[in-house]
């Protein structure tokens, strides 16, 4: 534990006192504030023309779902390449550096390592969410916003990063290039969108709903309107937890291979 | 301190070290050496724990490396072959870093750097970027690492290769310092450093121990042994029919003329007179003279490659 600590409190500093992880705030809020104002104004508009649309939905007039679900589908589809560019280097560029080798001879277990690095990475996630929490923030001052699903669906976007960061670490702790390790990352973050596309496809009614259970879009839906559920919560988890233990054991077969 | 039983370790059908047995004690500082590719870095690394041998076993300080591998890297400094630094750390930090690693107590890290910092004269450099530092200051960071936890046992893996021969003077110089606070081992395929730093050596080669003892006693292992430099003014034949019935002539060797020679021999100062005075009776000339010791880089090279010096002076 001591050691997830320190390995953890190195590497957040790294990432916060580096000018690379301001320049790629830089740039998402650069993306985010060309989006933000052109999707406010298209709900505007729609609401105006409501008067003239009666029988449009009415969900969409909810600027949870008109405004603020359109941000955060933006901001999943940005973290898909940011979470790799985050953790490519961390177990990969220890490899190259030999530096990994301080931390096989230090008094730390290969979870402390591989956990260390995983929490770091979720405080740098953590502060990307944090950028994007400003436009609802701001929004907020001219509109009646609802904080409870608001919060969640951030919440349901940070775990989805999660998973994102797990998967990469993982890819991370393959490979001495980080450069291997972000390519193979963007790919997985982008296939597991794609797993649950085969519950279109196939007969059996089994294998249907296997399929839809793997497929994220099913358990982020609840959560960006606002629900949780439990079911949801486990999947995520244990994909977490599923890629932290898989990249535990690479790290540690770095003691006895040769 | 440091005991090794049996060790042995295989890289697929390669065998790297065959059943290694040594033993360090408290406070000695033992000299690992052995021609590149002799096992010398597969022993330090099993010894550090940072990887598994094939059978065998490594205890330090009590602990065996692989049952209880916590309790032994906490009692380990360890200099790799490349520095572990990260390049993008400042000096200090890297080092408060490294401390915290290695469970060191909140209270004495900052001492500890201190120590580190000075004894390394890192004093300039210590808040600077590591990247920013010439190899030099880099392998000093990188012993400055290994003792900031201030460990029982120093493992250094070829500490001034690389180094010029003023910063190889100065590392030496300080691995003599450290003598006593730590048990070192250090590995080396360079023998001067050995004869310069420690006062046990382990000579290894092909994965075997061929050689453990004092610096002193494998200098004097062929007693009695020596060797004359001789240089004359006419060229002779073949000087080893003039010397062959003197006794306590081995042999001789002719230099890179027929003026220059060398000349082995077993035996007292009474067949080095014999030799001279031969030589001078007979009139070719005797311009140098110099008796030298059989050396330890003879009995190192004798034992690895199996072959003594012959060729160059």
């Amino acid at each position: 534990m001591r050691g997830t600590l320190v390995i953890a409190g190195k590497e957040l500093r790294g990432f916060f006192a580096s000018p690379t992880f301001y320049v790629m705030l830089f740039l998402i809020t650069l993306i985010m504030s060309y989006i933000y104002p052109i999707q406010l104004t298209l709900f505007n508009q729609m609401l105006m023309s409501y008067v003239m649309q009666p029988g449009m939905p009415q969900q969409q007039l909810n600027i949870h779902y008109g405004l603020f679900l359109r941000l955060l589908s933006y901001l999943n589809l940005m973290l898909i390449f940011i979470v790799p560019a985050l953790t490519m280097k961390l177990i990969a560029e220890e490899k190259k550096m030999r530096t990994f080798d301080l931390l096989l001879t230090s008094p730390v277990k290969s979870v402390d390592i591989v956990l260390g690095k995983y929490l770091a990475a979720l405080g740098a996630i953590l502060g990307i969410m944090g950028v994007a929490f400003l436009y609802p923030l701001v929004t907020a001052s001219f509109a009646t916003v609802n904080w409870a699903p608001l919060v969640i669906s951030f919440i349901g976007i940070f775990l989805v990063a999660g998973v994102y960061a797990a998967m990469d670490l993982f890819c991370s702790s393959l490979t001495e290039s980080a450069l291997v390790a972000y390519v193979m990352s963007v790919m997985m973050n982008v296939s597991i969108w794609f797993i649950g596309l085969s519950a279109e496809v196939v007969d059996s009614q089994k294998a249907r709903q296997v399929f839809e259970h793997l497929s994220l879009n099913t358990h982020l839906a609840g959560l960006v309107e606002g629900t949780v559920r439990t079911s949801g919560l486990v999947f995520l988890l244990s994909l977490v937890i599923l890629f932290i233990f898989l990249a535990e054991r690479v790290v540690e077969s770095s003691r006895w291979r040769a | 301190m440091i005991e090794v039983r049996d060790l042995t370790k295989d890289y697929g059908p390669h065998r790297a070290i065959h059943a290694l047995n040594f033993t360090v004690k408290k406070g000695d500082v033992v000299g690992f050496l052995g021609p590149n590719g002799a096992g010398k870095s597969t022993t330090m690394k099993i010894i550090t724990g940072f990887m598994a041998p094939t059978s065998g076993t490594a205890r330090i300080a009590g602990f065996d490396v692989f049952e209880s591998p916590l309790e032994v890297k906490k009692r380990i400094g360890y200099l790799p072959e490349t520095p572990p630094v990260y390049t993008d750390m400042y000096v200090r930090d890297y080092l408060r870093y490294v401390a915290r690693l290695k469970g060191m107590e909140k209270n004495r890290i900052e001492k500890s750097i201190d120590r580190a910092v000075e004894k390394t004269s890192l004093g300039d450099v210590q808040k600077r970027l590591i990247g920013h530092l010439s190899k030099g200051f880099r392998q000093r960071v990188g012993i400055a690492q290994a003792i900031v936890s201030d460990p029982d046992v120093l493992v250094l893996d070829e500490p001034t290769v690389g180094l010029d021969p003023k910063q190889m003077h100065e590392i030496r110089e300080l691995i003599r310092e450290l003598r006593g606070q730590h048990t070192i081992i250090l590995s080396t395929h360079i023998l001067p450093e050995v004869q310069a730093t420690c006062e046990r050596a382990i000579i290894i080669n092909k994965g075997r121990i061929v050689a453990e003892d004092s610096i002193a006693n494998l200098a004097t292992l062929e007693k009695g042994r020596s060797r004359l430099f001789v240089r004359l003014r006419r060229e002779v034949g073949d000087l080893g029919a003039v010397l062959s019935d003197i006794d306590g002539v081995m042999g001789v060797e002719s230099g890179s003329s027929n003026r220059e020679w060398r000349v082995n021999l077993r035996g007292n100062e009474d067949t080095v007179d014999a030799v001279s005075s031969r030589l001078v009776s007979q009139g070719y000339g005797l311009l140098e003279f110099s008796p030298s010791k059989v050396d330890l880089e003879d009995v190192f090279l004798k034992l690895t490659y199996g072959q003594s010096r012959g060729g160059e002076a």
